[in-house]
């Protein structure tokens, strides 16, 4: 196979009127695709002739195999009876297309075409059999998406500022093409509705602080006191050494000043002691020197704080009694305690209580009364603007009003009120779908460029997976955000929340998620643990983002000569001098170690839970590297592993070479099992090894594009080296499955091209890759729906 | 309308140990209900066990009542009177029939629907209405909750999830209609304060009649804005709102029937925690919050998914660290056969002790495992080959004294799974001409 570098972009690239770079300086993408303007430079597109110019190539390079009565894999290009039956087999010519592009065919060993070749059987395939017009790209419709777990978690943490995850207990989100963010698989349930009900009063309850109750004062008379007894109509008095007492209902937890009205009868050398006790739980008692006499009583107070409503006794207990009755001594000395009431006063307003951001970001102003309909009304439309993502229209607001009116009416606080209307928005479609609503939904012909607005949600939910931020609200509002777009994505990027890409789009991409799952047997992978586990993922996130944020060449993510570890993972890698639980960046001996395919991570996750799988390894290569998975393996056969013969072991690399001998297996064994047998020097946890069960390890390989190799370093090399091409196309086109949230479609390739070349043309550079996403049609445009029937572009492109 | 009494203090335990109910005999007598004047009410559920089964150890020798428990089933020996082992039936549905790859997710998501799947990696998923979903639209309005969906896969494969089909049909096995499948709940805590929310003390209960208030009228209020967005929808979008619609219609419903049935909620003073450690004391404790379901009239059907087909999960707990798919393509390796019927044995041991707890607990003259079908099975046979002939299925319960109970029942003709679904549906009052790919009735269950 001939493996030039940039042959990809060189000779395929179909000419394209707005160049990427240019599109930074204002030129729009959007009105570009519209066609307001002529494209004057899309026009070089060259029509061939079936029988004069494509089909001597296909006859000179396929009917070996696929012609002149082969028919190998059941695929035959001639057998059409006719040319329209010929184009018509959109399935088949597909399936050409695509080996073509990834050069999985002509295989190696038979004659290669040319790149002008190449671009002859490609062209033709796109005109007449695709009608793809790379001027005028069709840009797909996305179906209205649902927030998904991760999205609806973030969308919360940043409109109210308080990250606490309601969607933990929500249903699993269900996924199609490789990810959770597809609109089509994304459905829901009476269970999800009710969750989202449930959660949205959590959310309110705790976005807000609970409003003050207005203090009451309340009053109990000692008539109505135990203990003691009354003397005159309004005073109840302790005699002897004892403790009178009243019950309280405290209607809310909270603070509480209880006010004592008393005095005593002074005698002997002190004043009368009383102590008060509000008997609940650790609350300590309080004690009061009564100085005041008879006729002039004081008041006393005692400040007491209730962890829970409830109802409380309260005792105020007489402690020093004092009596001497001297002979001759008139009066009596005599000491006792007079109370005449007791007030309760609370909940107090706490002082030193902040309002927190939370609230404020809801309040935006307080209401100042109980018919403060206008303060309603600004609190309803900042938050029904940042849920909808949109401006809310009037009749939208005045029916969440109407709420408010209606908890007013069954005789609760307008703050109540609010917050039944607060949950409304959290309920609503408009905020857990994101639709991109349409004035011609039903017209496929319709092309349109997605609102400022819907531009600002794709871009947010791309990149951040959570809502659009002020300034790109802002940006929306004035029309402002397309011609500013590429700063915005720059900003995008730097900012903490596109951490969200290695969380979701790397963690899905790579399949990391998986690894949360995945169990290892402690019996043969003694170091194992809960802690390797994390570390292993968060190496492969950290690793990740390092690419993103310095802005890396893509290709990194194969070559990359560094790496993330903390104590445990050095250890598991045998990288010295790394001690405690944080992370830190390594250099590796690229010899051994260096890019994803050796992370531990992705070597459990392609592992089995004894023992190392180099099929699963080598599919997994072709999959998430090369972009050209394998097909499933047939139903009825055996797995390769563990065979044995004549009662004797065999070796991996000796039952792999017998079984990719049979007829249906080896077609695609000897496209995956090199490529796993390169990676058999890291053991099921992904530990580096050269032997297994004390035999030497045979670590070098021969792939189906014909490259020899050694051993990892080789076979990695070659990879980045050789394959990056087929790399970039396979990362970008995850990319955009994952920035549009629908499967990509053979309509998709001439915009998946454009991407790849922009790519490759710019140094590979992360920011480029999104920044093609960003730019391409079908981020930048909607059509509308062929009632979900598009004949022409049903067979999905992979 | 009133429903049966519920018990009025309800113990929760520990994980495993699971949700003893003290105190039933004082219960009142079971009052009858608008749905089975005069009878107790019937309940079904169905149980999913993965990748087959070590066939040889679970079909027992000899028929009818002359049989004996082969080792697999050795768990239910003493239920044996009260189940019968079906054999023979297909679903032929789960087949390739020209898909080619893929028999897990066709597996599971023929299972109960009986039907093909499309296959799809995400556009257009669309299959059939679940045997339990179809029953739960007709009869579910008797019950608080028309249905209850149970699994313990706690975290799902992404990516492809089997051969081109979505994930969509790997983790469903019910679907409320051909294109949405009905999410399966998976923490015992979250199931236990959905089903028994609000305590039964009076504020609570006046507390919670305040609260629906509310949110029937939150849920009128978007409703409408629902409404109002779909004539600016395409037509596929257009189908996502209607399930918007259909839950918020549900949800409506539910409020209602819960007004209207003037409910005794179980007061209860201990709750289930979290997801438990142990897989064993997990599954445990779903099948008691379907007993407790159950005997509280809180519903009346309900699936419960021990794990998805395909399901790769390994078993520490009996000792056995390879993966259940890995190990299921044994190619008749001596030892890897051993440990599946192990894995095989461990599952049955858990569906055992769900009829045993179904069987401890009196209702009118009898248990309350005599007024319940309760289906176990698989959607392969042999998981070395991925056969989808002659599955593995138990029917266990009396349904009301429809069902003939004590027996191997070996079926003739290789009916389809989907005549058993027929059966079972008459008997819960759901009158259907054909299910899914059903020839008929399995008229030999009685």
């Amino acid at each position: 196979m001939n493996g030039k570098k940039h042959q990809y972009n060189m000779q395929w690239q179909l000419a394209i009127g707005c160049s990427l770079t240019l599109l930074s300086m204002g030129c729009n993408r959007a009105a570009e695709l519209v066609g307001d303007t002529p494209n004057s430079e899309a026009s070089v597109v060259m029509e061939y002739d079936y029988e004069k110019d494509v089909l001597p190539v296909f006859a000179r390079y396929c009917y070996d195999c696929h012609g002149d009565d082969m028919d190998k894999g059941g695929v035959a290009l001639d057998t059409y009876p006719s040319h329209a039956e010929l184009v018509a087999d959109k399935k088949t010519w597909l399936m050409v297309r695509e080996n073509l592009v990834t050069r999985l065919m002509p295989p190696a060993e038979k004659p290669q075409p040319t790149s002008e070749e190449l671009a002859i059987m490609k062209a033709w395939l796109d005109r007449e059999v695709f009608q793809l017009d790379p001027a005028h790209p069709d840009p797909g419709r996305v179906t209205i998406r649902r927030l998904n777990r991760q999205e609806y978690n973030n969308t919360i943490r940043d409109m109210v500022g308080v990250d606490f995850q309601p969607a933990q207990d929500f249903p699993q989100d269900n996924t199609g093409y490789g990810f959770d963010n597809i609109g089509d698989v994304l459905s829901l349930s009476p269970l999800l509705l009710e969750k989202y009900l449930d959660a949205a009063e959590e959310v309110i309850d705790m976005a807000l602080v609970k409003s003050p109750s207005p203090t009451r004062m309340e009053k109990l008379d000692s008539s109505t006191f135990d203990g003691g007894h009354m003397s005159g109509p309004a005073t109840r008095v302790l005699s002897t050494e004892g403790a009178m007492h009243v019950y309280h209902e405290f209607p809310e937890a909270g603070e509480y000043m209880v006010v004592i009205k008393a005095f005593g009868d002074q005698a002997g050398d002190e004043p009368v002691e009383m102590e008060v006790d509000v008997m609940s739980d650790g609350w300590p008692s309080k004690e009061f020197k009564v100085q005041a006499e008879k006729g002039r009583p004081d008041l006393y107070e005692y400040r007491v704080k209730e962890n829970t409503p409830g109802r409380r006794k309260i005792e105020i207990e007489f402690t020093n009694d004092y009596y001497t009755a001297k002979k001759g001594e008139r009066p009596a000395q005599d000491r006792n305690l007079y109370v005449e009431y007791v007030a309760i006063e609370g909940p107090l307003a706490d002082k030193e209580f902040e309002v927190p951001e939370s609230h404020r970001r809801i309040y935006v102003v307080e209401p100042q009364s109980e018919d403060d309909y206008d303060a309603v009304r600004r609190i309803l439309e900042n938050f029904a603007l940042r849920a909808y993502r949109r401006p809310p229209a009037d009749a939208e607001i005045e029916k969440l009003v109407e709420l408010v009116r209606l908890a007013r009416r069954e005789g609760d606080t307008l703050d109540v009120g609010i917050r039944i209307a607060l949950q409304a928005v959290l309920v609503s479609p408009q905020f857990l779908f994101r639709g991109e609503l349409q004035d011609q939904p039903d017209n496929p012909k319709e092309i349109v460029p997605v609102t400022e607005y819907d531009l600002a949600s794709r871009l947010s939910y791309f990149i951040w997976s959570s809502a659009p931020d002020d300034i790109l609200m802002d940006l929306a509002s004035r029309g402002g955000l397309r011609a500013n777009l590429r700063t915005q994505v720059k900003r995008m990027l730097d900012d903490p929340r596109s951490y969200a890409l290695a969380e979701n789009f790397a963690g899905q991409w790579l399949s990391l998620r998986k690894l949360e799952s995945v169990m290892p047997d402690r019996e043969v992978f003694r170091s194992w643990n809960d802690g390797l586990r994390e570390a292993m993922i968060q190496e492969t996130r950290l690793f990740f983002t390092s690419i993103q944020r310095e802005d890396r060449d893509l290709m990194n993510f194969i070559n990359a000569d560094y790496t993330f570890v903390n104590e445990q993972l050095a250890k598991h890698y045998d990288i010295p001098g790394v001690a405690g639980p944080y992370f830190q960046r390594v250099r590796l001996d690229t010899s051994k170690r260096g890019g994803i395919l050796s992370h531990a991570s992705v070597l459990t996750l392609t592992s089995n839970p004894t023992r190392t799988s180099p099929v699963k390894r080598g599919s997994w290569v072709l999959d998430k590297i090369l972009g050209t998975p394998p097909p499933p393996p047939p139903p009825t056969v055996p797995p390769i592993e563990d065979s044995e013969i004549a009662g004797r072991k065999l070796t991996f690399r000796e039952m792999l070479e017998m079984h990719a001998e049979q007829p249906g297996c080896s077609s695609c064994h000897k496209r995956m099992d090199p490529l796993g047998l390169g990676l058999e020097g890291f053991d099921g946890i992904g530990a580096w090894r050269t032997k297994e069960e004390g035999v030497t390890l045979d670590l070098s390989g021969k792939l189906i594009s014909g490259q020899t190799f050694s051993g990892f370093a080789e076979l990695r090399d070659i990879l980045s080296r050789e394959q990056a091409d087929l790399f970039i196309r396979c990362v970008t086109k995850m990319m955009m499955t994952y920035a549009y949230g629908r499967g990509l479609e053979v309509f998709d390739e001439p915009e998946v091209e454009r991407a790849v070349a922009h790519i490759m043309d710019n140094g590979n550079r992360f920011s480029e890759l999104i920044w093609a996403v960003v730019d391409s049609a079908g981020f930048q445009m909607r059509r509308g729906d062929p009632k979900g029937r598009s004949l022409a572009n049903e067979d999905k492109l992979q | 309308m009133k429903t049966r009494q519920i018990p009025r203090r309800t113990f929760l335990k520990g994980a495993g140990t699971a949700l003893a109910l003290p105190g039933l005999e004082a219960m009142a007598p079971l009052a009858s209900t608008a749905a089975n004047p005069g009878g107790d009410p019937l309940r079904m559920a169905f149980v999913y066990a993965p990748n087959g089964m070590i066939m040889k150890y679970w079909t027992p020798e000899g028929k009818g009542s002359e049989y004996n428990l082969p080792q697999t089933l050795a768990p239910l020996q003493s239920v044996k009177s009260e189940i019968q082992v079906v054999s023979g039936l297909n679903h032929d549905k789960a087949e390739a029939n020209g898909d080619g790859g893929g028999d897990h997710a066709r597996a599971n998501a023929t299972f109960l629907t009986g039907r093909q799947a499309k296959k799809t990696s995400g556009k257009d998923i669309r299959i059939g209405v679940s045997v339990d979903q179809l029953a739960a639209q007709k009869i579910g309005h008797h019950t608080r909750f028309k249905s209850l969906e149970l699994s313990c896969d706690k975290t799902r494969q992404t990516g492809n999830c089997d051969s081109g089909y979505s994930c969509a049909y790997n983790h469903n096995i019910s679907w409320s209609s051909e294109r949405t499948p009905v999410p399966a709940e998976v923490n015992p805590r979250a199931v236990f304060e959905r089903l028994f929310a609000g305590a039964s003390s009076r504020e609570a209960m006046e507390a919670r009649k305040r609260r629906m208030t509310y949110r029937k009228s939150i849920l009128d209020t978007v409703m409408d804005d629902a409404r109002g967005m779909q004539s600016r929808l395409g037509y596929t979008d257009r189908q996502k709102l209607d399930e918007y619609l259909d839950s918020v219609r549900e949800i409506e419903q539910r409020i209602e029937r819960a007004e209207q049935l003037d409910l005794h909620i179980p007061d209860v003073s201990l709750k289930p925690e979290g997801i438990p450690k142990s897989y064993k004391e997990h599954m445990r404790l779903m099948f008691d919050l379907m007993v407790l379901a159950f005997q509280t009239d809180t519903t009346r059907i309900s699936t419960f998914m021990m794990a998805h087909d395909g399901s790769n999960r390994s078993f520490r707990e009996i000792g056995i660290g390879e993966g259940h798919h890995h190990l299921s393509h044994h190619n008749n390796r001596k030892d890897w056969v051993e440990k599946l019927a192990k894995i095989d044995h461990f599952y049955v041991e858990q569906y055992a002790y769900f009829l045993k707890k179904l069987q401890s607990i009196p209702e009118g003259s009898g248990t309350l495992l005599d007024h319940c079908m309760i289906v176990y099975g698989s959607g392969i046979s042999d998981g070395n080959r991925h056969d989808h002939d002659n599955l593995p299925v138990i029917l266990a319960g009396q349904g009301n004294g429809t069902l003939q109970t004590g027996r191997h029942l070996k079926l003739p003709g290789d009916p389809p799974m989907t005549n058993l679904f027929l059966s079972m549906l008459d008997r819960m009052g759901v009158e259907e001409q054909r299910f899914g790919d059903s020839t008929g009735r399995l008229e030999q269950i009685s």
